[in-house]
């Protein structure tokens, strides 16, 4: 049976959530992987094929083409910025999130930013959008000190997203995740997210569950995975059980069959 | 002809270039006066308002979801407002744009100007701003004049927001009552302070480019309801600024205004259920 609870998000109940988590999660072997890898193959793929939380949630659909927007950098600059000032206690969110935008800037400058990365849309855009990517960042970082200076226990940023490549199933697998809470096999994973729940957001974070196991060298699911909804004021988490591994699995596979099923409807 | 007697003729308006006691100042407030945080009062809110939605609603499913927004306490639906007409729109989001530059320290070289250049990048395509674009060169002048007097007396009255005091800057928030029949949707200009403590410390500020009116009051106490809900703890005070006539309201938020702006946001659903 899966796991799936509902809370109204304060600081209590996230402590709760993190403190009755169970300890340890599910381990994924080999035969998994492989066995998830075939699944993915004989899916079929028309073209390399890129599946995260999202299109879990919206049921394959392909989102529209990307645009940078101060919205749309909140969350990768947000999180540099709270990494800075972890490891420099004492840096204002201010000067983080500052020093963050100025290293985008020079990235451009010096030649390092590739068309369409984060850095050349910021070292062309106008002085006024800059400051509204600080003012979305500010916000991000400012919601998500709000969490962790409640916290119970040690946390630190994920360093980046969880990847992983689907051997030989042109697939590539991608787990969003921002607080990590404890470490090692016992770890709790809080993912911020914007709007409010809706009915897939299970599903969603099953996803980003499995995903992040795969990700993990050892195959080790984290104890328990925390998606907080602030706009909504609203907690749901899912534990790392087996049942809840193969679920999330399930989403993604059936995921790819109707991103390949539109793709060849489109064709014809 | 001077109808004035001999040194009776004194100014009506004295403009300072700062004013005695900023926006952020008076929002606030003294620190050793705060309240301590109130984190009980929220469940009973919810608990009165998901009581009276089931008496309006009773077991009944609209085919959408009847949805509360800050602009539906504002005024009666069957009223006509020219504070809503495109051109006036286009001021409000022009003036919220150039707050949130104000709030990370962002200093306009042209107020108008870096006001659209925010709004396009915010947006992208967006009805309101294409209609923007089709203005003659008259109309557009006009309104870029209106922006800039409003965001001038916005940027006298704000004063500086130090990053200290957590400043966030259109902040959404929903919440879903009668099991997602109702949604209340807010978008916050402005608020400042952050739960973290055990005292009262977060301030709610709106900006309106009309006059204040008896709406404005309900808007405030509206976003102190759904703030409540959203993070289960009472604000410490809800303000809103007019910059047309440089007015700042300010509410301190107690158990008896989330009351009563939990019986408007009732009367709003009884009205718009009873319409369809």
């Amino acid at each position: 049976m899966t796991t799936l609870t509902h809370r109204r998000h304060t600081s209590e109940r996230l402590n709760e959530l993190i403190a009755s988590a169970p300890r340890g999660g599910a381990c994924l072997t080999d035969d998994h992987r492989r066995a998830l890898a075939a699944r993915f193959r004989g899916v079929g793929a028309t073209g390399h094929r890129r599946l995260d939380a999202w299109t879990v949630e919206h049921a394959g659909r392909r989102s529209g083409p990307f645009r940078w927007n101060p919205a749309t950098t909140r969350r990768g600059i947000g999180n540099a910025a709270l990494r800075r000032i972890a490891s420099r206690p004492g840096l204002s969110t201010c000067d983080a999130i500052r020093d963050e935008i100025t290293d985008q800037l020079l990235r451009a400058v010096a030649g390092y930013a590739r068309g369409g990365s984060l850095a050349s849309w910021l070292a062309s855009a106008p002085p006024a959008v800059i400051a509204l990517v600080s003012s979305e960042a500010q916000n991000w970082v400012t919601q998500t000190l709000e969490v962790t200076d409640r916290l119970d226990q040690p946390w630190s940023m994920a360093p980046s997203d969880a990847y992983y490549d689907v051997a030989t199933a042109r697939t590539t697998l991608r787990g969003r995740r921002d607080l990590v809470i404890g470490d090692g096999d016992a770890r709790v994973l809080v993912r911020f997210r914007a709007g409010a729940p809706g009915k897939s957001a299970g599903p969603g974070l099953r996803a980003d569950l499995i995903i992040e196991t795969l990700a993990h060298p050892g195959g080790v699911a984290p104890s328990r995975i925390i998606g907080l909804w602030p706009e909504a004021g609203v907690s749901l988490c899912v534990d790392g059980t087996m049942a809840d591994l193969r679920a999330g699995a399930r989403d993604l596979v059936r995921t790819a069959v109707v991103q390949h099923r539109q793709s060849a409807l489109k064709a014809a | 002809m001077c109808v004035t007697g001999t040194r009776k003729n004194v100014a009506m308006t004295t403009l300072t270039p700062l004013s005695p006691l900023s926006v952020i100042d008076a929002l606030r407030g003294d620190r050793s006066s705060r309240p301590a945080a109130d984190t009980t009062s929220a469940a009973g809110l919810r608990a009165r308002l998901e009581d009276g939605i089931y008496e309006i609603l009773g077991d009944e499913s609209p085919t959408s979801p009847l949805v509360v927004r800050a602009s539906s306490l504002r005024q009666p639906s069957r009223t006509t407002d020219l504070s809503m007409s495109a051109l006036a729109r286009m001021r409000g989001v022009l003036v919220n744009q150039l707050l949130r530059l104000l709030c990370v320290g962002f200093r306009p070289d042209c107020t108008f100007d870096n006001a659209l250049d925010a709004w396009r990048g915010d947006s992208g395509a967006d009805d309101l701003l294409s209609q923007l674009d089709r203005l003659d060169d008259e109309e557009r002048a006009r309104l870029a004049t209106d922006v800039t007097a409003h965001g001038l007396a916005l940027s006298r009255a704000l004063g500086d927001v130090p990053s200290r005091w957590m400043p966030r800057s259109a902040l959404r928030a929903s919440q879903r009552l009668g099991g997602g029949r109702v949604i209340l949707r807010d978008v916050i200009d402005l608020m400042v302070g952050t739960n973290g403590c055990g005292s009262a410390t977060v301030a709610l500020f709106d900006v309106t480019t009309s006059p204040l009116s008896e709406g404005a009051e309900r808007t405030m106490r509206y976003h102190a309801l759904v703030e409540t809900l959203r993070s289960s703890v009472v604000p410490l005070r809800t303000s809103t600024f007019s910059t047309a006539t440089g007015e700042l309201w300010t509410l301190d938020v107690d158990h008896g205004m989330l009351q009563r702006s939990a019986d408007e946001v009732l009367a709003v659903v009884n009205d718009t259920w009873s319409s369809r």
